[in-house]
């Protein structure tokens, strides 16, 4: 039988595990949609560190969350190898919870990353980017290039700031009779040689600048 | 079966079953070195096998998304990096290798260069003299011509303006287009087909002289009998998921790598350390570190348009590093812009306003290692040390970057290295960038151009090839990527690769 000393010590430490395991992995809100890879409490941290970086109002550019930079990385971290994955994974929960070891500044500061006040969040990530540690340094280069390219991937960033991709026709090239698009067969190749300058319309030899004020092309 | 006749591209949803072929020649890797020596072997009447691992790209095969372009283009989704200093460095995966996402530089490198290759690696002819005609025979293929003005934009041009105002000599870039219209797309595959990458020249011109060339398979193996290499076997492994299916081998008088200088050496290593009698299989591997500034200009320069890198100056390689233009998609460029918040967002509206530029270092002193790993992965172990004395050579180039991007009138720069200011806006503020000592560290920099890693030698113990490509302990065995550089080149590789395979597949035609 236990002594009732060792029973309260049990109780004490499963409360207290109970407790620290809800302090990383609960109380996230549900995602609106469910992530292809990540799960909600990754999508929770994205959305509070894409405000932090890309907050509302201010300019004519749209916030962190409404560029849809969350999902952006979700559709990154598909597409990149399993193993790099499990790594940004890392990356997202690292940042998410060392303010639970390492408090961030003001009141209330021990608390998950998502859950910090604005101002916290941003001196959080200033302390990452400032660090004289390399592989903290790195860790912040690493997520906000994350942030960055999704918020880019945005039409409507791009077209803001006038950088949208142009529109380019891709003229036909003697490579275009000998390769399908990828997992197609050759079979399903349209041209043929006579295609070579007419389908596109574009010369061959298409050698005028494409100027910089060209129709830019959006989604 | 036989998976492919004379003249025609095999692609991954053609393969059936397991196959076997047979030719005179089969050549490991579709690069810029590989596709030369298929066609010129080729064009000599052998019975030529072209292999490549990663399928044939299209126009609608293209992401414009740069991040997500890597996840399919490159291997290990462009995420590959150094142990020990940690350097990012790709390696492509499709038809054409490297030339589908570079952006067609080709220089060739001053008479120094190869006088050092000479010295340094106890080398005969390989002199620039020795290789001038095999630079011709290239350039004239591929039509590789200085970028004219109209192309250049004003990300290039400011730099010809701020060596011009510095008496620094600086240059035009020759490249390997044809009819390039400035869209600044090299980096996720060039849209308007102007780039005259390997798919869409040398590869269909090897095509058509009767090569067979096949898609998506995988070399995992080369064979030999003794001291002579007979072929290589492998696998055919699917599109971007890498999936391994049906087997094959190709029996061959003579074996061509051309797998780039990471590739090759663990596929040497993977095929009981063949080739290796001298241990340098692996060893040696250079960089070329790259830095890039950003700089502001009071007036528009548009920096998506334009050549993808129109200009640059050779003036102070002897001191180590090579100054160019660079394009970069706007969230590279943005992330450079220090803060968080509304001021970053404010700060973002000067995008359009910005320019980058960038420096490689020549650095002879930084070397590192590719092991292959334990099991099936081709996926190299990479280890590399930046050496403090070349990071000092790259704070130079920082400065002179500044000096440039000031005397052509930026107002800003934004260096980004760590322990100096975010933003320098005048020279005097940019000094620290010539004085302070710098750790590798400090610098956030990468790398395309790698070598060095079967490297050429007069003396066979000392390097794993002769200087036309031939291995010294193997019959039938060439290496002809920049893996057999015996130093760096100082600048971009591309085109000397191609002059040295274009001179190694008259030595493989010789020995056949």
């Amino acid at each position: 039988m236990p002594s009732a000393w060792g029973l309260s010590a049990g109780l004490f430490a499963a409360t207290l595990l109970g407790w620290a395991v809800w302090r990383v992995f609960g109380g996230f809100p549900h995602a609106k949609r469910p992530g292809l890879v990540l799960a909600a409490r990754e999508l929770a941290f994205l959305a509070a560190a894409a405000d932090a970086t890309y907050p509302e109002g201010g300019s004519d550019l749209p916030s962190g969350t409404q560029a849809g930079i969350p999902a952006y990385a979700d559709r990154y971290v598909a597409a990149v190898p399993r193993s790099v994955g499990i790594l940004m994974r890392l990356l997202f929960f690292l940042v998410e919870h060392a303010t639970l070891v390492f408090s961030a500044p003001g009141r209330g500061g021990r608390r998950r990353f998502s859950s910090l006040s604005p101002e916290q969040q941003g001196a959080v990530l200033e302390g990452w980017r400032t660090s004289s540690l390399f592989p903290r340094r790195l860790v912040f280069s690493s997520l906000r290039a994350i942030l960055t390219m999704g918020f880019f991937s945005d039409p409507v960033v791009l077209r803001a700031l006038h950088l949208g991709a142009k529109q380019i026709d891709s003229p036909i090239v003697e490579a275009d009779l000998l390769y399908p698009a990828i997992g197609a067969h050759p079979r399903t190749i349209a041209y043929e040689r006579e295609d070579l300058v007419a389908r596109s319309g574009v010369p061959l030899a298409a050698d005028a600048p494409l100027h910089p004020d060209h129709a830019e092309q959006m989604q | 079966m036989s998976a492919a006749v004379e003249g025609e591209v095999r692609v991954f949803a053609e393969y059936e079953r397991d196959f076997t072929e047979e030719a005179d020649v089969v050549v490991v890797g579709s690069g810029p070195c590989g596709a030369v020596v298929a066609h010129e072997l080729t064009a000599r009447g052998k019975r030529v096998v072209l292999l490549e691992e990663g399928p044939p790209f299209t126009p609608q095969d293209f992401e414009l998304d740069g991040a997500l372009s890597m996840t399919r283009m490159m291997r290990e989704a462009g995420l590959r990096t150094t142990r020990g200093t940690i350097i990012p460095t790709m390696q492509t995966i499709a038809l054409g290798g490297g030339s589908l996402v570079n952006s067609a530089i080709c220089v060739r490198p001053p008479d120094f260069v190869f006088e050092g290759w000479e010295e340094y690696a106890e080398l005969e002819g390989t002199r620039r003299s020795d290789l001038d005609p095999h630079y011709d025979a290239v350039e004239a293929f591929l039509g590789i011509a200085l970028t004219p003005d109209e192309l250049q934009g004003q990300r290039n041009l400011l730099f010809r303006d701020g060596c011009d105002a510095l008496g620094i000599e600086s240059e035009p870039i020759a490249r390997n287009v044809r009819g390039c219209r400035g869209s600044g797309e090299c980096f996720t595959g060039c849209r308007a087909r102007a780039k005259q990458s390997m798919d869409i020249s040398y590869v269909p011109a090897a095509i058509k002289a009767g090569a067979r060339v096949l898609t998506s398979v995988q070399v995992q193996e080369v064979l030999s009998d003794g001291r002579r290499a007979t072929g290589v076997r492998g696998q055919v492994v699917e599109p971007f998921s890498g999936r391994r299916s049906h087997r094959f081998r190709i029996d061959a008088k003579a074996v061509v790598l051309a797998a780039g200088c990471m590739a090759t050496p663990v596929l040497l290593q993977k095929s009981g350390n063949l080739a290796n009698g001298s241990g340098q299989v692996g060893r040696n591997l250079q960089f070329h570190p790259g830095i890039a500034v950003l700089g502001i200009f009071p007036e528009k320069v548009d920096p998506g348009f334009g050549a993808t890198q129109g200009y640059q100056s050779l003036a102070f390689l002897r001191e180590g590093y090579k100054l160019e233009t660079l394009w970069a998609p706007a969230a590279i460029l943005a992330v450079r812009f220090p803060g968080f918040g509304h001021d970053l967002k404010k700060r973002l509206a000067q995008v359009p306003y910005a320019a980058n530029w960038d420096a490689i270092a020549t650095c002879h002193r930084s070397l590192g290692t590719v092991r292959a790993r334990r099991g099936a992965s081709l996926d190299p172990i990479l280890t590399w040390n930046f050496d403090p004395e070349d990071a000092q050579v790259l704070g130079g180039a920082l400065y002179q970057i500044a000096r440039i991007f000031f005397a052509a009138g930026a107002k800003t720069i934004l260096p980004g290295v760590h322990g100096v200011p975010d933003e320098m806006h005048s020279l005097e503020e940019a000094d620290v960038l010539r004085t302070r000592r710098y750790a590798a560290s400090d610098f956030v920099t990468a790398s395309n151009h790698a070598f060095c890693t079967t490297r050429m030698h007069g003396d066979p113990a000392k390097g794993v090839v002769d200087p036309r490509g031939r291995a010294h302990e193997m019959d039938g065995l060439f290496l002809v990527d920049t893996g057999i550089f015996p130093r760096c080149t100082s600048v971009n590789p591309m085109l000397t690769g191609m002059a040295l395979a274009h001179r190694s597949a008259q030595a493989v035609a010789d020995e056949l």
